[in-house]
């Protein structure tokens, strides 16, 4: 700063591009009460997380724009977005997170700096960059792998058994754990025989017609190739109120994707995510998902962090499904006149469900069911996180956040699980050894009786 | 009690201070006195901008050569109190575009380096200005953080021997037939209450009380015509812009924003006033304010106020020029010596001027009493780095070491210059006290150790409580290291004293956001503390023992 005489060392860093995003103005909304902290799992268990507060509003407060720098903690938040719904005064929590870990891992792709640093003869430098990188490599590779959940999943069920066999081998898992931090005390979800949309094609789509009744199903990864007959499930739910369900292209909803920083990965799948849908509600369709945290994505994330052609249309148009029928269809009259299989369930309403206001949906509608009785666990998150919990260094923090909802699970009446979300049914079968249900499996069995369609799950 | 010096200076504002450091490092035993904090006057109540010279190159080309001259000169020897901002004088549509050449061509006279810019490129560089802005100016303008600058140049002082007297308030001049001899001076000890007096003999004073400098003159007799103009700016929750905002016209009220730390600063207008203890601030200034420079840059609408202050400058012309509007009395300062003015020697005032050319006013009054007192010692003011810029550490080492945040390091660096290694080095934990503004634990106790109670002085020092909550949630945290080294009614006057003083800038801004805040703050003070019926404010000791076992109505 010494030299005046050149107007160039008073250039400011132009660090951000005028386009991006620039979320100092959110923490106007901020009034330090700390309400986000309270409720953050995350830092009820670890007491190195500094917690959301400092996360969103304080760090982005505190930024100029010659920082580049972004303090690491933000890769210790699980983006359950507890804090986002807890916030009295809309502080866009989940927005600011994602942002800062999407420029955290930006910052993280350190072999384009190195070689810069080379080129201009910066030695030292360079070599520092390179050190620094190693030591994170690891992690680095192991998120972007979580991260990508579609890409593996999509070669995985290329030939599903001896996926299964290999990713619970345990020389394989021994690997995971000390290559790249995976942890092997899960067992890795199976890969079913047929995915989703195998068995959509062989059915030959839908099989009703319905141009004032259409659903376009978004089944995100998780029902494609792992867990089918959710999706089935959904399909026999709408199909006997006579919707004509659409199943358009898809990829990734992006949530593992934001939780690790991959936001411009995540961009990639969005756009064809919006295109595709977007033609579907040109068709007249409302969109659906069946997991909790893909209808939270396409509704709020989507919106908040990229600017793709309809992404408003898209995100304004979407439900998660079973909201969507009690919506649109008289729901508690069809279910107060039926009965189910007595079963007694627990029930976890995962954090992004809270988040859309869902938390209580599964409950108020299977009570009144005769012969059903269900029981919320309570409003503990499970800890899991989607990828969170998969990291063998958040393995434990994962486990302690899930105790509170295992211990009131098993001292629940029933032995029956039940949630929205496939990473939270992983937790709770994980912790608890239940067989977990979702809502719309229960649906179909109340709804329909068609013994052949049960056979898919 | 009765004391000597050599010469006694009146006013610590950054005159005053300029000139303690200026003397002392020539080797004269100097005193200053401050009936308030450091910075109690204007210069706690000014914009921060570090001028270019760029806003005074077409109307006094005077000034802008001294403001580039000393801008170059703080970046160098005070650099933990400057941010090198930058800054753009900027057109819009109506703008007279034969002014944007003559301020181009102005700069150029003055040697200030200038940039001509697109209305694109000036909206590459401040994405957040106006789509209509035409054309910009860039250049060398700086924000400056006067509380840490006026810390910095007393400490200087003190470390070359001077002694330096806060709550310290001149209340007559000793004279000894027609000459002054010393002050006498009333004292104020924690709680707020005066003390004896005690007489300063000194050879020569220095009055350099600013707006108020009038009243000291009166004292003796002598009549110093300042003209005191009364400014409002307003400070916005965060940083809307990362450059210095200025309007590109000739002249006008609220046309600059400057970025401040964490925050941005809007300002300001110019009004006379009558007494510089009484400025009527009223919430409408504060509108207008905001809606004009709106025009610049359309967020400042509807974005979060913090509060809101007024300074008064101390503008002063000489008897005969009687300009009637006070945007056109000089800015330039003026030296009074009356010795030769009025006949009554050991006196010398200065008034007017700016905070940019602060130094320079320093060394041309240092050097008028050297000549009075036969003292042949030149300035080194200029070529000295101030404490805490001496030895500039890097910031990325430093972050490493103190094992905090990133941008808790950051901002802490930043307000500590050279001195972060030595108060945030420590063994024992060190949380964040004032989680608005990044202040550790370490740095609010090194300010203590320096101002003992006065939690406004450690305020200006560290910047703890001047973030959005505005002292809600770190005032008490800040009270409570006071505790047990001093009494609880000093606890307790300080915090009240620091309250007082918060509130005190919110009233004119509360709204929206703010008065959310307000509210919150006033309920938690008001009930969880109990500060608003509080049984602890009487005599009666509270049964701490009773909370000790916890709650025991069930679990
Ligand atoms: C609204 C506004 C905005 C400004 N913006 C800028 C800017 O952006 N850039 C810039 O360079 N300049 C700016 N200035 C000008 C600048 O702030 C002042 O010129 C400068 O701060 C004056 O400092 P000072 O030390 O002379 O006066 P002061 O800071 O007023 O110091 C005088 C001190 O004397 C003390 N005092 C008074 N009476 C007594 C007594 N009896 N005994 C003991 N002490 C006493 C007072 O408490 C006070 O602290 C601005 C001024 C105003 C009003
Ligand atoms: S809950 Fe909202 S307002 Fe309260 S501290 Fe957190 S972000 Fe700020
Ligand atoms: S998203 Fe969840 S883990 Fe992350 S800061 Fe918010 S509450 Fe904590």
């Amino acid at each position: 700063m010494s030299d005046t005489d050149d107007t160039s060392s008073f250039d400011p860093v132009t660090v951000f591009e005028p386009t991006e995003q620039d979320l100092r103005s959110g923490s106007d909304d901020c009034y330090k009460c700390s309400t986000c902290d309270s409720v953050c799992p995350v830092a009820a268990v670890d007491s190195s997380f500094p917690g959301p507060k400092f996360q969103g509003p304080e760090q982005w407060r505190l930024t100029r724009k010659e920082d580049t720098e972004i303090d690491d903690s933000i890769m210790g938040c699980s983006n359950c977005m507890r804090c986002d719904g807890a916030c009295p005064s809309s502080v866009p929590l989940s927005q600011m997170h994602n942002t800062a870990r999407g420029a955290y891992v930006e910052q993280q792709r350190f072999a384009s700096d190195a070689v810069a640093a080379l080129r201009s003869g910066a030695f030292r430098r360079a070599a520092s960059i390179v050190r620094d990188g190693v030591a994170d490599f690891r992690e680095r590779i192991r998120n972007r792998l979580l991260a990508n959940y579609y890409t593996a999943g999509r070669f995985a069920s290329k030939l599903p058994r001896v996926a299964n066999a290999a990713t619970n081998f345990g020389p394989t898992r021994w690997l995971l754990e000390r290559v790249l931090g995976i942890t092997s005390e899960r067992s890795f979800p199976s890969f079913a025989t047929q995915t989703f949309r195998e068995w959509w094609a062989d059915r030959g789509g839908s099989h009703v017609e319905n141009p004032d009744k259409r659903v376009a199903y978004f089944h995100g990864c998780y029902a494609n190739y792992n867990t089918p007959a959710v999706g089935k499930a959904m399909v026999r739910v709408f199909e006997s109120f006579e919707y004509e369900v659409l199943v358009p292209q898809q990829r990734c909803s992006g949530t593992p994707m934001f939780a690790n920083g991959r936001l411009d990965d995540a961009k990639r799948h969005a756009e064809t995510n919006v295109e595709s849908l977007a033609e579907a509600i040109a068709d007249g369709a409302a969109v659906i998902a069946s997991c909790t945290s893909c209808s939270m994505a396409l509704r709020e994330e989507y919106p908040e962090l990229f600017d793709i052609d309809d992404i408003d249309a898209v995100s304004e148009h979407t439900y998660e499904s079973l909201e969507y029928l009690r919506h649109n269809e008289d729901l508690d009259a069809v279910l107060s006149e039926s009965s189910g299989d007595a079963e007694e369930y627990v029930y976890h309403a995962p954090c992004h469900a809270r988040n859309q206001g869902l938390e209580r949906q599964a409950v108020e509608l299977f009570s009144s069911v005769d012969g059903v009785t269900i029981e919320d666990v309570g409003d503990s998150c499970s800890g899991i996180s989607g990828t969170y919990g998969w990291k063998t260094e958040k393995y434990d923090n994962s486990m302690a956040i899930g105790d509170p909802m295992f211990t009131e699970m098993e001292a629940a009446a029933g032995e029956q699980g039940m949630t929205e979300c496939p990473t939270c049914a992983m937790q709770m079968s994980h912790g608890t050894g239940y067989s977990i249900t979702h809502p719309l499996e229960l649906l179909a069995d109340i709804l329909t009786d068609d013994p052949s369609a049960s056979s898919d799950r | 009690m009765d004391t000597k010096t050599e010469v006694l200076v009146i006013g610590g504002g950054s005159t005053g201070c300029g000139i303690a450091r200026d003397l002392a490092m020539r080797g004269v035993a100097v005193t200053l006195v401050e009936r308030g904090t450091l910075t109690d006057g204007t210069t706690g109540r000014m914009h921060g901008l570090l001028h270019s010279g760029g806003r005074y190159a077409v109307s006094d080309q005077e000034s802008a050569a001294e403001c580039i001259t000393e801008n170059r000169i703080l970046r160098e020897i005070a650099h933990h109190c400057v941010e090198p901002t930058g800054g753009l004088f900027v057109s819009k549509p109506g703008d007279s575009e034969e002014y944007f050449e003559r301020k181009l061509s102005g700069c150029a006279a003055c040697d200030i380096p200038t940039e001509r810019l697109s209305g694109e490129q000036a909206r590459a560089v401040e994405p957040y200005l106006a789509h209509d802005v035409e054309r910009a100016i860039r250049v060398p303008d700086a924000a400056i953080d006067p509380f840490r600058l006026c810390v910095a140049n007393a400490a200087a002082a003190r470390e070359h021997g001077a002694r330096i007297e806060t709550h310290a308030e001149v209340t007559d001049l000793l004279l000894d037939g027609d000459r002054v001899v010393g002050v006498e001076l009333a004292h104020e000890n924690d709680t707020g209450q005066s003390v004896p007096t005690e007489r300063i003999e000194a050879e020569h004073v220095v009055n350099a009380t600013g707006a108020w400098a009038g009243q000291i003159g009166a004292m003796a007799g002598v009549d110093i015509a300042v003209r005191p103009s009364k400014g409002a700016m307003t400070v916005m929750n965060c940083r809307q812009v990362d450059t210095v905002i200025n309007r590109c016209r000739p002249k006008g009220d609220a046309d600059i924003i400057v970025p401040h730390e964490t925050a941005c600063i809007l300002g300001t207008t110019d009004v006379e006033v009558d007494d510089p203890d009484d400025v009527p601030e009223s919430q409408w200034e504060v509108e207008s304010m905001i809606e004009t420079l709106s025009e610049l840059v359309p967020i400042l609408d509807g974005a979060r106020t913090l509060r809101s202050f007024w300074g008064v400058r101390p503008l002063y012309e000489p008897p005969e020029t009687k300009t009637s509007d006070p945007t056109d009395i000089t800015r330039q300062f003026f030296l009074l010596d009356h010795a030769d003015r009025d006949g009554l020697a050991g006196l010398t005032s200065i008034v007017g001027g700016k905070l940019t050319t602060y130094r320079l006013m320093a060394e041309r009054i240092s050097d008028h009493i050297c000549e009075r007192l036969g003292v042949d010692a030149v300035c080194r003011t200029a070529d000295v780095a101030l404490p805490g810029s001496d030895n500039p550490m890097r910031l990325e080492d430093a972050m490493a070491s103190f094992d905090l945040r990133s941008p808790i390091a950051r901002r802490s660096i930043q307000r500590l210059g050279s001195r972060s290694s030595s108060v945030l080095s420590i063994d024992e934990p060190n949380p964040v006290i004032c989680s608005c503004e990044a202040v550790t634990r370490a740095e609010v106790e090194d300010a203590l150790s320096e101002v003992g109670t006065d939690l406004n002085a450690v305020r200006i020092r560290t910047r703890a409580s001047m973030g959005n909550c505005q002292g809600c949630f770190c005032a008490h945290r800040m009270a409570a290291l006071l505790h047990p080294d001093h009494t609880v009614e000093t606890v307790r006057s300080s915090l009240d004293a620091l309250y007082e003083e918060r509130w005190r800038g919110q009233r004119h801004a509360l709204w929206g956001e703010q008065l959310s805040q307000a509210m919150l703050t006033r309920f938690l003070h008001a009930t969880t503390m109990n500060r608003a019926h509080s049984q602890t404010a009487s005599s009666e000791s509270i049964a701490f023992e009773r909370f000790d076992g916890g709650d025991d109505r069930g679990d």
